[in-house]
């Protein structure tokens, strides 16, 4: 079975369950937390190890939930995750139950790259304006990229939405050429 | 069998007379029945050569004249023969100089031909040729102006970008976004 289609159902599971809590956002949070950790390099590989006994895995597991502090229901979940082999399936998983969040309560994501770092004002209206598009609150991510001189590049939903400075002068430097 | 016949009557006929004169008591002087006897002999002898050689000679000789008629006749069908075969000869040789002059001038249509087909076939290869080292031209031509277009249009890229670069102003990034806010009202109209 494709990871994408296992790690949607283990995060329409743990949706369900936190639907059920009412813990939404913050069961998600913890996922995210924990994907993130088990996901980097040095923790992956020692995890992954096929040297390491699945109760040692467990073990470790445990520890890295105690130190993040994590809900006793996310705890139980990754563990049930890890004792099917699919501890390296939790950042996909991570990523389903965002999605499906975003969905449930009508959230999109958007990344949003700026020439220069955004003004309150300037952000709020941009946001306004994708969230008039995309019909849904726009939760961003903001970066910040020099080269594009002026202006913003907005990435919502796979479409791009340039209004940087670079992009013109690249139109119209195109245009000269003929 | 008529052969044997006749040499044993030969024989006969030239013994009896021998064998009468020795029964006589070998008498060397001539007298009339010896004559007789002699002549009675030769009849016999001249009567079997009538009855029995002389159809065996003519035969003979009548068979010889048929093969040399024969012969005759095979050697002067064979000189008509040989005699059509030179007036053929004749006649061929007579047509194959004919021949020799049509084949000749044929060769001398088609060579005109040929030389006329290869002179059209040299004119079109040249016009063809001509043809396209103009359009290798234009391309080539056309080419360079793009190329020379894409580093003008590089080249004013460049400067332009220095520019906006030195000179931009948090109030020109205000305009950008203003004008973005207004793009994405557009696309959500």
């Amino acid at each position: 079975m494709p990871s994408s289609k296992v790690a949607k159902r283990y995060a329409r599971a743990l949706m369900g369950l936190s639907n059920d809590h009412r813990q939404l956002e913050i069961w998600g949070a913890e996922l995210e937390r924990l994907a993130r950790i088990i996901e980097s390099p040095e923790i992956a590989t020692r995890l992954e190890s096929p040297e390491l006994l699945a109760a040692s895995r467990t073990d470790a597991l445990r520890v890295i939930e105690e130190k993040l502090d994590v809900s006793f229901p996310v705890r139980s979940f990754a563990l049930v995750v890890a004792s099917h082999g699919r501890l390296p399936e939790m950042p996909a998983i991570a990523e389903a139950y965002g999605r499906m969040l975003d969905d449930l309560l009508g959230r999109a994501r958007c990344t949003l790259t700026f020439a220069q770092p955004p003004t309150n004002d300037g952000l709020r209206k941009i946001i306004a304006g994708l969230e008039a598009i995309a019909r849904k609150t726009i939760i961003p991510t903001i970066n910040v990229d020099a080269s594009l001189i002026g202006g913003v590049v907005a990435e919502l939903e796979g479409k791009t939405y340039d209004g940087s400075l670079a992009a013109r002068l690249a139109e119209a430097q195109h245009r000269l050429a003929g | 069998m008529k052969r044997r016949i006749a040499i044993a009557a030969s024989l006969g006929a030239a013994l009896i007379p021998s064998a009468a004169l020795a029964a006589e008591g070998g008498e060397s002087s001539g007298s009339w029945s010896s004559l007789l006897l002699y002549i009675i002999n030769i009849g016999i002898f001249v009567f079997i050569l009538v009855k029995y050689a002389v159809p065996m000679v003519r035969d003979f000789f009548n068979q010889r004249a048929a093969t040399i008629r024969e012969s005759l006749s095979k050697a002067e069908s064979n000189y008509r023969e040989a005699e059509e075969l030179a007036n053929r000869a004749a006649e061929r040789t007579a047509k194959l100089e004919s021949e020799k002059a049509q084949i000749a001038s044929d060769l001398a249509d088609e060579t005109v031909y040929q030389v006329g087909r290869i002179y059209e076939i040299a004119q079109e290869t040249a016009a063809r040729i001509k043809r396209d080292t103009e359009l290798s031209a234009a391309a080539t031509r056309e080419a360079g102006q793009r190329r020379m277009r894409e580093a003008l249009a590089a080249a004013t890229g460049r400067l332009a970008r220095a520019m906006i670069v030195r000179d931009f102003k948090p109030a020109d990034q205000n305009r950008l976004l203003d004008s973005f806010v207004a793009k994405l009202r557009d696309e959500a109209r």
